[in-house]
């Protein structure tokens, strides 16, 4: 439409009103026709353009190690498996915290005192200590990161649904428990046992120790890095079973630590009232730690019964909760949850 | 090898104690896009666990992609892209990071995975967004996501179950282009599961439809229309009359008011309906050839499998009736 039309001079005939009560007259008499103003050019940005991948797939052991890789290197790095602020914070005190007797160690070496070797330094009862005592270790450290890590493991994959991204890709549940597992039980030994070795380096530096020390001492330092082992795997096995039966992360670290600390009470309780030990075999802290005192070699707290009886008991405890563990992880879908 | 079948089944069958949930099924599914159809329980999960590997078959042998889904199911999860229904994604994660892990765990390099995982995200249309933690994005993005994560490693097959489900017109639309794209630019096989009609036919050529656990169709998507070719007429008066009249001559006659759809058997058959109107002393005012849409074809399947429905979202989308359907009796199933 011309600027004339709307000029000052222009007739009134009442078109436009006519237009838009009747439709434009555009096209009654002649074949032309009214095109409506197209929309505005936005302009696109986007260019969807599909780029094939012609790469070879690595074999299992690629996979399996993504998935070590992706637990582990999560507590550190973001992209990784997101651990929570509160599991990375109490780890990493736990492993300061473990490494007091360490700390205490070269303390004892720069100040020369005996008393506070005898105290603090390696000894059968101070190695057995650092992975087996009760108080502190026990209570406050290793059961709470063991309950902090376990939790959410395979429960939030079943709440997220997050298992159909594993099990829909060429990884087995066997490789997928396995791993859960391995990367648990590995961030545990970063607080357990990697402290375990930085205690004894710490004695060797401190004193100087020389290799007969080390040989001499050695099979009692493997016997409670075996014992370390065995609260690990037994606190993993335990804290996964209950991770697989959960679909959120409170509930499975709860469990744990109510079993763990439940037995424990209720063993001293039948102990000190009836002057009967035997409820201990059904502590897994108790059943290690009498394992633990026996292989090392330490002064056991449990004398009524042999050290094998607890063997026993957390043979048939781990066997359980990977009974449970197994059947739970079979049992998880791919389709959905 | 372009016209070998993609999947395959003979005689498949899986039964979970008494419950057949696979029966029999003789499938042939051809390269390109493929709509998986059937109620709930009607043996879809199943069918896609089963060509998964995940599951063993109670009888019978299939193959998927050549590989033998019996002995072969870790080739066949590397050479598939499997795209969940339901949320598998982690709130937590950045998305580059849930789709780059999604590679990894098909074997891919990490830097590999993570190269891919751009081009992945790209590819969908949320590259802008793809530093954002999932958790935070819509279902719209939360499904394109998932799609990234089945399409990092260029799969040759793409099983996208209800991909389009819960998405808003817009995002809809994407994912369907998105999957045509696949299909058509990239040359990709895509087997979709869904119960939105209009979308399958949208991106699919062929149609597979389960039901009870047997094979109720199979075949191209125009090719089984044709089946029940239509023609449509609009009646002014005397309807119920004509439609007697029709049905009275051997017509198949589908009415709702006086909209009469009748079955194109014959090539006279316009002229039967004139006639027949004109004797009943019905107007006919509207007539022509109705295509018919795969919502129909549905319906007209379900039809002769002896269920009255009104539409596929009363069969599709409540499991309740589903579960009355399917379920073995001592579940409580088999009323119908």
């Amino acid at each position: 439409m011309s600027d004339e039309n709307f000029s000052a001079e222009a007739p009134v005939t009442g078109q436009g009103r006519m237009d838009v009560a009747w439709g434009a007259n555009t096209g009654d008499e002649s074949p032309e026709h009214g095109q409506a103003a197209t929309t505005a050019q936005s302009g696109e940005i986007f260019e969807q353009h599909y780029t094939p991948w012609t790469g070879q797939l690595n074999p299992r052991w690629m996979r399996n190690w993504s998935i070590l890789r992706h637990h582990l290197l999560g507590i550190f790095r973001k992209g990784h498996r997101p651990w929570t602020m509160p599991t990375r914070i109490f780890i990493l005190i736990a492993f300061i915290a473990s490494l007091a007797d360490a700390g205490m160690t070269l303390l004892s070496g720069l100040v020369g005192s005996s008393e506070f070797h005898a105290l603090f330094g390696v000894s059968r009862d101070n190695l057995y200590g650092h992975v087996l005592g009760f108080f502190p270790r026990n209570v406050l450290y290793y059961p709470l990161v063991a309950a902090l890590l376990v939790g959410g493991v395979i429960s939030e994959d079943r709440q997220h649904g997050t298992s159909a991204l594993y099990f829909s890709r060429p990884v087995s549940r066997f490789d997928y428990v396995g791993m859960k597992f391995l990367s648990v039980a590995l961030i545990q030994a970063l607080v357990v046992l990697i402290t375990y070795v930085l205690y004894f380096l710490a004695e060797v530096v401190a004193y100087g120790r020389g290799w007969a020390w080390m040989v001499d001492v050695f099979p009692m330092f493997l016997s409670g890095f075996l014992a370390g082992m065995l609260l690990i795997f037994t606190y993993t096995s335990i804290g996964l079973s209950l991770s697989s039966v959960s679909t959120g992360r409170f509930f499975p670290g709860i469990g744990l630590l109510a079993i763990v600390f439940g037995t424990k009470t209720l063993a001293s309780i039948v102990k000190n009232l009836f002057d009967r030990e035997i409820l201990y075999l059904i502590s897994p802290y108790d059943c290690v730690a009498h394992v633990g005192q026996a292989i090392i070699g330490t002064q056991t707290t449990y004398d009524q019964y042999s050290w094998t009886y607890s063997l026993v008991a957390l043979v048939a405890m781990n066997a359980l909760a990977l009974y449970v563990l197994a059947s739970r992880v079979a049992s998880m879908e791919v389709t959905r949850e | 090898m372009e016209d070998e079948p993609i999947i395959q089944t003979t005689e498949l069958t899986k039964a979970y104690g008494p419950h057949i949930a696979l029966d029999n099924l003789n499938l042939s599914i051809p390269r390109g896009a493929t709509g998986l159809l059937g109620q709930n329980g009607a043996g879809k999960s199943t069918f896609l666990k089963t060509i998964l590997g995940l599951i063993q078959a109670t009888s019978g042998d299939g193959s998927v992609l050549g590989y033998d889904i019996r002995s072969q199911g870790i080739e066949i999860r590397q050479r598939i892209g499997y795209m969940p229904e339901y949320d598998a994604l982690n709130p937590d994660m950045d998305a580059i990071h849930q789709v780059r892990y999604s590679g990894e765990l098909l074997g891919m390099n990490p830097v590999v995975a993570m190269n891919r995982a751009h081009e992945a995200l790209q590819f969908v249309g949320i590259g802008e967004q793809r530093y954002r933690e999932i958790g935070s994005f819509s279902t719209g993005m939360k499904q394109a996501t998932k799609l990234a994560c089945a399409i990092i490693h260029d799969p040759d097959l793409l099983i996208a179950d209800e991909p389009s489900n819960g998405l808003d017109m817009k995002a809809r639309e994407f994912m369907i282009s998105t999957l045509n794209t696949m299909v058509n630019e990239a040359n990709r096989s895509v087997l979709m599961a869904s119960h939105l009609m209009d979308d399958v036919e949208r991106v699919c050529e062929n149609i597979i439809l389960l039901h009870k656990g047997a094979l109720a169709a199979q075949g191209k998507i125009e090719d089984l229309k044709a089946i029940d070719r239509e023609i449509e007429i609009h009646v002014w008066g005397g309807a119920t009359r004509l439609e007697e009249r029709l049905t009275g001559q051997g017509f198949r006659v589908r009415r709702e008011g006086r909209v009469m759809r009748i079955a194109h058997t014959e090539d006279d058959t316009t002229t039967a309906i004139l006639q027949a109107a004109a004797e009943v002393g019905a107007q006919v005012r509207r007539m022509h050839e109705y295509e018919a849409s795969l919502e129909d074809l549905f319906l007209a399947i379900m039809d002769n499998l002896g269920y009255s429905v009104k539409s596929s979202d009363d069969l599709l989308r409540s499991p309740i009736e589903a579960r009355r359907v399917d379920a073995p009796e001592s579940l409580g199933g088999g009323a119908s």
